[in-house]
């Protein structure tokens, strides 16, 4: 009787069981790199080796930095570009694809059951289709493109059971906002985070990617929704049929560490103020502080379904006199879509600055504060100095409260508009 | 009196001038964008600190930034917005487009007014019928907001006559990077240019604005067109109200140089200047990674257009990333309309917010040492952009090329 974690990594791991704490070499299905890809580079030349275990299971994307703005930036740009070429990398996506996460979910390359590693601390979003996903450091990823393996310890988990019908105007990311202020940034740490139960199940892939994205804010070692119609539905979209992957499911009565039971029937918008994720508040208690700028976009929420969420508010209204506001949308799939469907053109009219997809602010790409300014954005991180100066402020929150926010120029409950 | 002396005449309260005088005059407009603000804030306020005589004749456009990278850059904008807002001065911020298609959109360019701006191709502003130079930031800092003011010498008027008829995949672009490199970079230093002849009368306002923004790049004070009824059914429709017509008198011209352009080939201006022009088909070949729509001169929805019809139905070469930099928020819009943000999307571009895009990389466009880029920006010096290489051409070539993965003669893809 074995729980998602220990029943993925055994697999991998080619091995009948394995227990939490047990340290096992995986072979993961998929390394993806980042813009950070030129550092594995790198560290591949110290390594002193050309060679690479199996260049198919290599995923590159540039999307921190999209297009370069310095020559160095484009220098290391190219470097990844031409070491793609050469190794015959075919998993390579460029400037203009957006972010790696996002990418490679709508290419179908994650799918249940498998083991992937990437250089991106938020890699527990492919959790939302049933793989499993842990960030690593890029000479980890070196490390594996050469020998295709990586050393993991089995981590144990957590069984978050979510039900109840969550009210109108409130998110997936209300609701992982309050759990992370619930349990602290350290509460699931290095714990795999289950999520059960009738909520997650009733919920879109794009949410359930948020689930599992802000589960890495828990500090948890990779997060988990069970493959259901919506999964196999969502890879089907995407050309893969169901025999093309093998889904994975905890055995009733699995260990856990920790079980939780939660009801979102009565659960408000949440905020988290500067300057950690764990510091929520609800929408109720912050509403009416001052912003200068808002921010639609990253892993967490820049998806179609966060940029329709925060278009049914924008449109038709104008963003407040004074107040920025950046919509970077996640990847060019979604780019696509809201310009063919009228909502690009509802955001620009609002007033808003739609960008190329890509990190963009989150990654300090774009959208650098000065003193004392503050950013309302819609990320999965709000540390102090990640958004330009020190003594400038983010909160973070659902794209309606965001969308709320930047028509009133102060922080506001998205329900003032259903 | 020709149209420049017309304009300094009455900006300068004289019943008239001639070449050589020195004039102080009115100034109706005054142009910043988020560079040249900061530095003429920075010497307005130590040095000058008067009150600003008509703060509703300034116009800040932030462009060169469409989202600050950097804490500094953000502390320059932050300054920027604070100084404007202090003295009551029209603000576009960030992703409003680039500085003189957002003054242009605005309404704020009127025929016959006196226009000066930070920027090196304010003159394009010349298009309206305008007296337009690009004046430093102490002049505005001393000058220009204290006063309303700004001193010039009168320049001599050279009027460049087109005619003829361009073939086939040939733009306006074509025909301004031509005339460049014939010209020559200092070709005339300190003259005023008026574009005329029976091609440029022909063509629509954004296709005649290609013209005087090639004023400073052959060492021009100021160039223009005479205001015709294209230009005042253009104003009209666009501010609702048509303008008095100023028009020079026609003979007070030092020189006219002639042009036809039947038989034209597509230009592109090489590196490592501006005017080192030659035809598409000499460079044709040479292996580019980048290519764009952008800048002072291109990303108007007439490029777009033109882009489109090359990119149809093809893709962008897989080794090309292709930009798209739309010039204002009224030209996304209206691209979006026309479903061209969709078709571009298709075929490999990637948009961008309106800005001025890769011009001296301040968000976008830096090169690695040995990349190419081709663009319809107005610049392609060495280090602009990083490292690399820039060519400049027409939104036919620079879409052609991207779909060839080198720079390509348009004309085999608009058959």
């Amino acid at each position: 009787m074995a729980t998602f974690v220990e029943k993925v990594l055994a697999r991998a791991a080619g091995l009948p069981e394995v227990i939490p704490g047990q340290i096992v070499d995986v072979e993961p299905d998929l390394y993806m790199s980042h813009s950070a890809s030129w550092r594995c580079i790198r560290a591949l030349e110290r390594l002193g080796t050309d060679r690479l275990h199996d260049p198919s299971r290599i995923a590159m994307v540039m999307d921190h930095i999209s297009p370069a703005r310095t020559a160095k930036t484009a220098d290391d740009q190219r470097l990844c570009r031409e070491f793609a070429a050469r190794h015959g990398i075919t998993r390579f996506w460029d400037v203009e694809a957006g972010i790696a996460h996002l990418v490679l979910m709508e290419e179908g390359l994650v799918r249940p059951g498998m083991v992937i590693i990437g250089t991106d601390s938020h890699s527990t979003i492919y959790g939302a289709l049933g793989a499993f996903g842990t960030g690593v450091g890029f000479s980890e990823v070196t490390a594996t493109w050469v020998t295709g393996k990586l050393w993991m310890k089995v981590p144990g988990s957590l069984r978050v059971e979510v039900e109840g019908r969550m009210p109108p105007g409130v998110t997936a990311k209300d609701l992982m906002l309050w759990l992370i202020g619930r349990l602290t940034a350290d509460g699931a740490t290095y714990l795999s985070v289950e999520f059960h139960g009738g909520y997650p199940a009733s919920l879109t892939v794009s949410e359930r990617m948020t689930m599992c994205n802000l589960a890495m804010e828990l500090g948890a070692k990779n997060a988990y929704v069970p493959p259901d119609d919506v999964t196999r539905a969502y890879l089907a979209e995407r050309g893969v049929p169901p025999g093309e992957y093998e889904e994975v499911f905890p055995d009733p009565g699995a260990g856990y560490v920790r079980t939780l039971a939660v009801d979102v029937s009565d659960l408000e918008p949440q905020v988290a103020c500067p300057h950690t994720v764990d510091n929520v508040r609800p929408i109720g208690e912050v509403a009416g502080t001052h912003v200068d700028q808002v921010f639609i976009g990253s892993c967490a929420n820049a998806k179609y379904d966060d940029l329709v969420e925060a278009a049914r508010i924008l449109k038709g209204r104008r963003v407040a006199p004074g107040v920025r506001l950046l919509v970077t949308p996640a990847s060019r799939q979604v780019a696509a879509r809201i310009a063919r469907e009228g909502i690009h053109a509802d955001l620009l009219e609002a007033g808003a600055l739609i960008t190329n997809p890509g990190c963009g602010a989150c990654a300090g790409d774009g959208g650098a504060m000065a003193d004392g300014e503050v950013t309302f954005s819609t990320a999965n991180r709000n540390f102090q100095g990640r958004m330009g100066s020190y003594r400038s402020e983010i909160y973070l929150g659902s794209p309606a409260t965001a969308a709320a926010t930047a028509v009133r120029g102060v922080i506001t409950d998205p329900r003032e508009f259903l | 009196m020709n149209l420049v002396e017309k304009i300094l005449a009455r900006a300068s309260g004289r019943a008239r001038v001639t070449p050589g005088e020195v004039v102080v005059a009115d100034v109706d407009r005054i142009l910043l964008h988020d560079l040249s603000c900061y530095l003429t804030a920075r010497v307005f306020e130590e040095e000058v600190r008067q009150p600003v005589c008509h703060p509703d004749r300034v116009v800040v456009v932030f462009d060169h930034h469409f989202s600050p990278p950097t804490e500094e850059q953000a502390r320059m904008l932050q300054e920027n917005r604070a100084w404007a807002r202090r003295h009551g001065f029209h603000l576009f911020d960030c992703g409003s487009g680039n500085i003189h298609h957002v003054a242009l959109h605005a309404g704020f360019i009127r025929p016959g007014t006196v226009v000066v701006g930070s920027d090196s191709h304010t003159p394009v502003h010349g298009t309206l019928g305008c007296f337009a130079t690009g004046l430093g930031n102490y002049s505005h800092a001393a000058l220009g907001l204290p006063f309303g003011k700004a001193w010039f010498r009168v320049p001599e008027l050279v009027r460049i006559e087109l005619e003829g008829t361009t073939g086939l995949g040939v733009t306006p672009r074509d025909v301004a990077l031509f005339l460049t490199g014939q010209i020559g970079e200092g070709g005339m230093v300190y003259r005023a240019l008026e574009f005329a002849g029976p091609y440029l009368e022909g063509l629509e306002v954004f296709d005649r604005w290609l013209f005087p923004l090639i004023t400073v790049d052959v060492g021009a004070k100021s160039g223009h067109v005479q205001p015709d009824e294209r230009t005042l059914s253009f104003l009209a429709e666009l501010t609702g109200e048509r303008p008095e017509a100023v028009r020079g008198d026609g003979d007070d011209v030092a020189e006219v140089r002639g042009w036809t352009v039947d038989g034209l080939e597509p230009q592109v201006a090489c590196p490592p200047t501006v005017g080192n022009v030659h035809p598409v088909t000499e460079s044709a070949g040479v292996p580019i990674q980048w290519a764009e729509l952008g800048g002072h001169g291109g990303g108007r929805l007439q490029d777009i257009r033109l882009a489109a019809r090359v990119l149809r139905g093809r893709r962008v070469h897989p080794q090309v990333r292709f930009n798209v930099v739309p010039s204002s928020r009224w030209v996304f819009t209206q691209a979006l309309r026309e479903g061209l943000v969709e078709d571009l999307h298709r075929a490999g571009a990637t948009w961008f917010p309106p800005s001025t895009g890769s011009n001296q990389a301040i968000n976008m466009g830096a090169l690695a040492a040995d990349e190419t880029m081709v663009s319809t920006h107005a610049r392609n010096f060495p280090g602009r952009n990083g490292g690399g290489r820039m060519y400049l051409a027409s939104a036919l070539t620079v879409a052609a090329s991207a779909v060839a993965g080198c720079l390509a003669d348009p004309r085999e893809f608009v058959r």
